[in-house]
């Protein structure tokens, strides 16, 4: 089984990180083209708007000559982006000189979009049949429940109230390096897994949507054709209803993914579906028009909840019971109001989180990222001396270090013991030693010459 | 219901549990409760279905409401809620503060704070309709249930003096009658004259309540209601048996607790005390509240008032005595405190000199006229043994008296049975008491609620600081490792007594204070205060750094000294202080603590050492939030890493983070390139030190034991008596071999005889004071 690494990152690097046939195949469709164009940092969109209309190679070096020298590294950072994503291609000529020209199926596209615009392969449906088509606000906050409800069942399925979209072998897809499960034991939520709930809701969703489209070739479904779907959503209403017809197989498949999961949260979820009484259509919710859009933009991020007191009590404006299970992963849990969960930071429920690997760090961003808005403004955010004394009682837990090591005693004479204690010296290998009561303590790693020395000595 | 009810019985077994060993061991009543005691809200409360109120019902404006609560009491209270000035005045009424930090509060309604609430005049429906229109969900039937049976029957029955004449007073007669069912009440009653048949109650109007705290949440007909002349029923007592009558009121007898009230203008027997305020003297907001709520319905409630240190707890005393206008008995813990309250006096009132007289061990004056000012200790009072011809006249003088006011300082402090005697033997018409912390290890403090009376109001401590009322004082825990050596001896089991004696004696800690010292002496220009409660540490550490010091047998004169030298001199800044100088040492210029040692996990200590330096400085202006200094005060806590110290320190600090401090932990001091600049750098200066700490006796290297001086309360009765500074002078041939030969035998070893022999002298004060 590979070993997930949680990293927050973003679906265009995703998307970047396809094989160049893949991606060539992708920008026969115009949207997407727009949409990586709209993902591209401030510079690298210059580039290629400046680079559209011409056809030949411009040289690398007059391309560095566009740049001040303080803003070399930027211009660095625009052109690796591009040519990571295949716009920007590369050659080195016989005279070793660069020159880079946009790819060709990315610029006749993107000229032709910006020419005569585009058309969606399906419009929005007449609003006379979609009559009870749900508000924005009833939108997210489904997009909300489902997510929450789905992250309880990733925890552990007990937590869930009423089934996922998933079926149990797609969970279980997610759930591996997040839970480990002994034979019959409950799973627990290994160290990823804990630092996944404690990450925000961005990062939590790139790294399902990560794991679900690069399990899509286990399913027989291209990677590839996913993304350009994803791409494509990004360029729909939210909150407008769609034909499902409209869509292929592998867009519904899609859709009944984590698309239908409505891997929502007031600023993300793609989409989320509600049977008609004869034809079925989908809405796309906000992080289907957020998609190509980075991610670490914090202006999506949703408001946060937590009040963290220099008395080292927590206050979460929370109706949220998978917060209540969050906050349970590093305090002790108090009271439970209708909209506000109070708990206590204590040294021992820290060791505890500390003990499932959870890092005082993540526990700090944690709290610093979800600070509630009254307290958001303040500097800092959390109180100094709570971020102080998680980060002291991390610390006072790795103040010990394990070396594994033998005890010997029993020496037949002194002569013998402190010819041991020599030997291991010269090993640089002796910890401790007792010469009145004739015992030492020497390194693992020298166990066996150890023993050959005294064998000698006999 | 919850915890607020269950929890009561089981405390109330233990401490009087405690109360029957009481004189028999010899406790360390701080030291060893905390380990019991656990704060209500931090113990193994398990988590669970108990706490879940997840149930109830949120209104649909709950967002404008500021406070939830729940069913076992604990209220939560939004402090940026636009309504927090009214719920704060409120809940402080009626509940007992657990933690005010800055965004959110926590309160707990207790059978004791609701009889407080009743005490000020609130009533029952009153209380449950505002706490509901403040609660942002429907309040819980427990609770409903709970303020029902608590004030049930609290505040239904006041004693009353009119006239000399002791009256039993209530708006219910059927109240009166069931006290009057009770034998020891019915035999104290004094029937009027020519009364026929019927209950005979005598029945008058009484002033309503004139209190505008809650108009804004109050309708108009609640406010009408509140306002109305109630007509009250009574009968008298016999003055001899209001004790008795007292008693049978309890809530372990007939549980009509009586609230005591003073209708001092109405008092014609007493003479009137002519004195005012003097026009300068401008209570401050919360001292103007603290005061309406005693005498709210013009008449003058018992009862005690919480103000942090520094807050101007003396104006408000010396304001209530004003008020009053009569004889006014004032009990201070020592006799510092005694001159410096009667200056207080001096300063606020209009008093004339021959008015006001202090009553101390050094000091017997007598006030002419025939009312008057006593300042006096409360050891004065209650001291059972034999006295001066002098001062058996002054106290048969105070035994006949009927004060108008009992005003009694610091009642933290003292002793329940300290109390009872006191109050046994002066007879007053009103008792005020004052105090910074109402917390005690032991939970005596419960006892003060029917000893004095409820609590009238307390302060909260962040208001205060963002007031510019007190300073704004950065608290920093500053933690010390251990040396090698220092720690491998404390670690010795044969060293168990010594303990406390090489952690605090740490080399570290002794680098870091003479850092800390230095740089607020030379950088800053601070005064400092250094507290060590263990007086071996205090010796060895005024020495090295040849610092003037005070402990509990500094005479009085040298105090003054002292201290006056630190207020004026620009060459002394550093004082050490022992634990002497915890409370009532009013020493204002000081503006650093550092604290070396202290009385295991004493919240109270905590709280009283830091309100050393609360006293706010320089201008309010600097002092607001954005002015120019955002801290102007420091409290450093000292702690040698990995030691017993570390535990305490967090527990002692509990009470100042439930108002709202913060310790900011340095772990980097003295900064590692200080080096031989500072003492004890070199390892055989260490290894010296620690042979000293090893060779001392277990019994010098111990804490403090104060004697039982005549003016000095007895801050704790019946100890060890160690006799600390023997060994120290017989075994290491110190400076303090005088004291050896004062020392009386173990057990009744103490000082009375306080060495005033200039000649004996430390030579470092000698040069200085002499």
């Amino acid at each position: 089984m590979p070993q997930v690494r949680i990293i927050a990152k973003n679906f265009m690097d995703m998307v970047a990180s396809l094989p160049a046939v893949k991606l060539d195949k992708l920008y026969d469709n115009t949207f997407i083209c727009e949409a990586i164009l709209r993902s591209l940092p401030p510079l690298a969109k210059k580039y290629v708007l400046e680079m559209l209309y011409i056809d030949s190679p411009i040289t690398a070096k007059s391309m560095e000559e566009w740049v001040l020298a303080d803003g070399f590294s930027k211009h660095r950072v625009a052109i690796d982006r591009l040519i990571q994503l295949r716009v920007f291609t590369e050659t080195v000529d016989r005279k070793k000189e660069t020159t880079y020209r946009l790819n060709p199926t990315f610029q006749t596209n993107l000229q032709k979009h910006l020419i005569h615009g585009g058309v969606l392969p399906r419009e929005s449906m007449p609003s006379n049949i979609t009559v009870r088509l749900p508000s924005l606000e009833d939108l997210e906050a489904e997009a909300l429940e489902q997510w929450e409800c789905f992250l309880l069942h990733l925890i552990s399925s007990a937590h869930a109230e009423r089934l996922t979209n998933f079926s149990s072998s797609m969970m279980k897809v997610f759930q591996r390096g997040l839970l480990s499960q002994r034979d019959k034991e409950a799973p627990r939520l290994t160290v990823n897994g804990f630092q996944f709930l404690l990450m925000d809701t961005n990062a939590q969703l790139w790294y399902i949507i990560r794991e679900y489209i690069s399990n899509s070739e286990e399913r027989g479904v291209d990677p590839a054709d996913l993304i350009s779907f994803l791409l494509e959503l990004s360029f729909h209403v939210t909150g407008e209803a769609y034909n499902m017809n409209t869509l292929n197989e592998v867009q519904r498949n899609a859709n009944q993914g984590p698309c239908r999961l409505g891997l929502g949260q007031t600023s993300a979820g793609v989409a989320s579906t509600i049977l008609g009484r004869k034809e079925s259509w989908f809405i796309p919710t906000k992080l289907a028009t957020n998609l190509s859009v980075s991610l670490s933009d914090s202006s999506s991020r949703k408001q946060g909840f937590v009040v963290v007191e220099t008395n080292f009590r927590l206050y979460a404006y929370s109706t949220s019971k998978l917060h209540c299970e969050i906050l349970r992963l590093f305090s002790r849990i108090e009271y439970q109001l209708p909209n506000l969960i109070v708990c206590a930071i204590t040294k021992e429920s820290l060791y505890n989180a500390f003990e499932n690997g959870i890092t005082a760090e993540q526990i700090i961003s944690f709290l610093q990222q979800n600070a509630h808005p009254r307290v958001a403004e303040r500097m800092p955010s959390v109180p100094e001396n709570v971020t102080d004394q998680i980060r002291l009682w991390e610390s006072d837990l790795n103040r010990i270090e394990m070396t594994p090591s033998h005890l010997y005693d029993g020496f037949p004479s002194r002569e013998v013991f402190e010819g041991a204690c020599d030997f291991a010296r010269e090993c640089n290998a002796l910890l401790w030693e007792d010469s009145k009561k004739m015992r030492l303590v020497v390194k693992g790693e020298i166990h066996t010459e150890m023993r050959k020395h005294l064998q000698n000595q006999k | 219901m919850g915890h607020g009810e269950k929890g009561r019985p089981s405390k109330k077994q233990k401490s009087s549990a405690k109360d029957d060993h009481r004189n028999t061991i010899a406790e360390d009543e701080d030291a060893y409760m905390v380990e019991e005691f656990n704060d209500d809200y931090r113990d193994g409360e398990k988590e669970g279905k108990k706490n879940d109120y997840t149930k109830l019902e949120l209104k649909p404006d709950h967002a404008n409401r500021p406070l939830w609560a729940c069913a076992d009491g604990r209220i939560f209270l939004e402090t940026f809620s636009p309504l927090y000035k009214q719920a704060y005045d409120f809940l402080i009424a009626i509940a007992e503060p657990v933690c005010r930090p800055e965004s959110m509060h926590e309160y707990n309604l207790t059978p004791h704070s609701l009889y407080a609430a009743v005490s000020v005049g609130l009533e029952t429906e009153t209380i449950i309709a505002v706490l509901n229109k403040l609660s942002k969900t429907k309040l819980p039937k427990e609770m409903i249930n709970f303020i029902h049976a608590s004030t049930a029957n609290y505040g239904k029955v006041k004693l009353v003096l009119k006239k000399n004449r002791y009256f039993v007073e209530s708006p219910f007669p059927e109240v009166l009658k069931t006290l009057l069912r009770d034998e020891a009440i019915a035999r104290a009653r004094i029937s009027p004259e020519g009364s026929q048949g019927g209950d005979g109650f005598t029945i008058s109007k009484a002033m309503g309540e004139i209190e505008g705290g809650h108009d804004g949440l109050l309708n108009q007909a609640e406010l009408a209601a509140a306002a109305e002349e109630k007509e009250t029923h009574s009968f008298e007592v016999d003055p001899s048996q209001v004790e008795n009558v007292k008693q049978r009121c309890l809530p372990n007898a007939l549980n009509y607790p009586m609230l005591e009230e003073y209708d001092f203008r109405n008092d014609t027997v007493n003479p009137d005390l002519d004195m005012e305020l003097k026009p300068q003297a401008q209570p401050r907001p919360y001292q103007e509240k603290s005061l309406s709520k005693m005498f709210g319905n013009g008449r003058a409630r018992s009862g005690i008032i919480v103000l942090p240190c520094g807050a101007g707890k003396s104006l408000v005393g010396v304001s209530a005595a004003c008020r009053i206008r009569k004889s006014c008995l004032c009990l201070a813990t020592n006799a510092v405190s005694v001159d410096q309250w009667a200056f207080q006096f001096k300063l606020w009132s209009t008093i004339r000199d021959e008015q006001i007289c202090r009553f101390t061990s050094d000091s017997k004056e007598r006030f002419r006229g025939n009312a008057g000012v006593v300042v006096t200790t409360y050891n004065m009072v209650a001291f059972g043994g034999k006295r001066s011809e002098e001062s058996e006249k002054i106290i048969e003088e105070i035994r006949n008296r009927e004060w108008g006011l009992l005003l009694m300082d610091e009642v933290h402090v003292v002793p329940a049975h300290m109390f009872r005697k006191v109050i046994s033997i002066t007879k007053s018409h009103c008792k005020l008491g004052l105090t910074a912390t109402l917390v005690r290890e032991d939970e005596r403090i419960t006892d003060l609620n029917f000893l004095i009376g409820p609590k009238l109001y307390e302060a909260n401590w962040l208001d205060l600081v963002k007031g510019g009322f007190i300073a704004n004082v950065q608290c920093a825990e500053v933690w010390c490792p251990m040396t090698k050596e220092f720690f491998a001896e404390y670690l010795k089991k044969e060293n168990s007594k010594k303990k406390q004696a090489l952690y605090v004696m740490n080399p570290n800690k002794f680098r870091a204070c003479e850092f800390l010292i230095r740089f607020h002496e030379q950088q800053r220009g601070d005064k400092i205060i250094v507290f060590a409660d263990n007086l071996f540490a205090l010796t060895e550490y005024a020495m090295k750094l040849r610092k003037p010091m005070i402990y509990g047998a500094t005479s009085h004169i040298e105090r003054t000294k002292i201290l006056e030298a630190f207020k004026t001199s620009r060459d002394v800044n550093t004082v050490f202080l022992s634990k002497v100088g915890d409370n009532s040492i009013d020493i204002p210029e000081a503006n650093v603590i550092i604290q070396i040692s202290s009385h295991a996990g004493s919240r109270r200590q905590e709280a009283q050492r830091l309100g050393r330096i609360l006293r706010a400085k320089g201008r309010l202006q600097d002092r607001m939030a954005g002015g120019k200094e955002e801290y102007n005060a420091f409290f450093y806590s000292l702690v040698s890493t990995d030691t017993h110290e570390m535990y305490y320190s967090t527990k002692r600090q509990q009470f100042l983070i439930d108002q709202g401090y913060s310790f900011k932990v340095i772990t980097s001091l003295p900064p590692p390139d200080s080096g031989a600049d500072l003492s004890y750098h070199r390892l055989e200066d260490q290894l010296a030190l620690l042979g000293k700490v090893l060779s001392a006796g277990d019994d010098a290297v111990g804490l403090e034991q104060l004697e039982e001086d005549t003016d000095d309360i007895a801050l704790q009765k019946a100890r060890r008596y160690t006799g600390s500074m023997t060994a120290m002078s017989g075994a290491n041939g110190m400076v303090y071999m005088e004291y050896n030969t004062g020392r009386r035998h173990p057990g009744q070893g103490q000082m009375k005889n306080k060495p005033k022999d200039p000649s004996k002298r430390h030579y470092l004060f000698k040069k200085r004071f002499v």
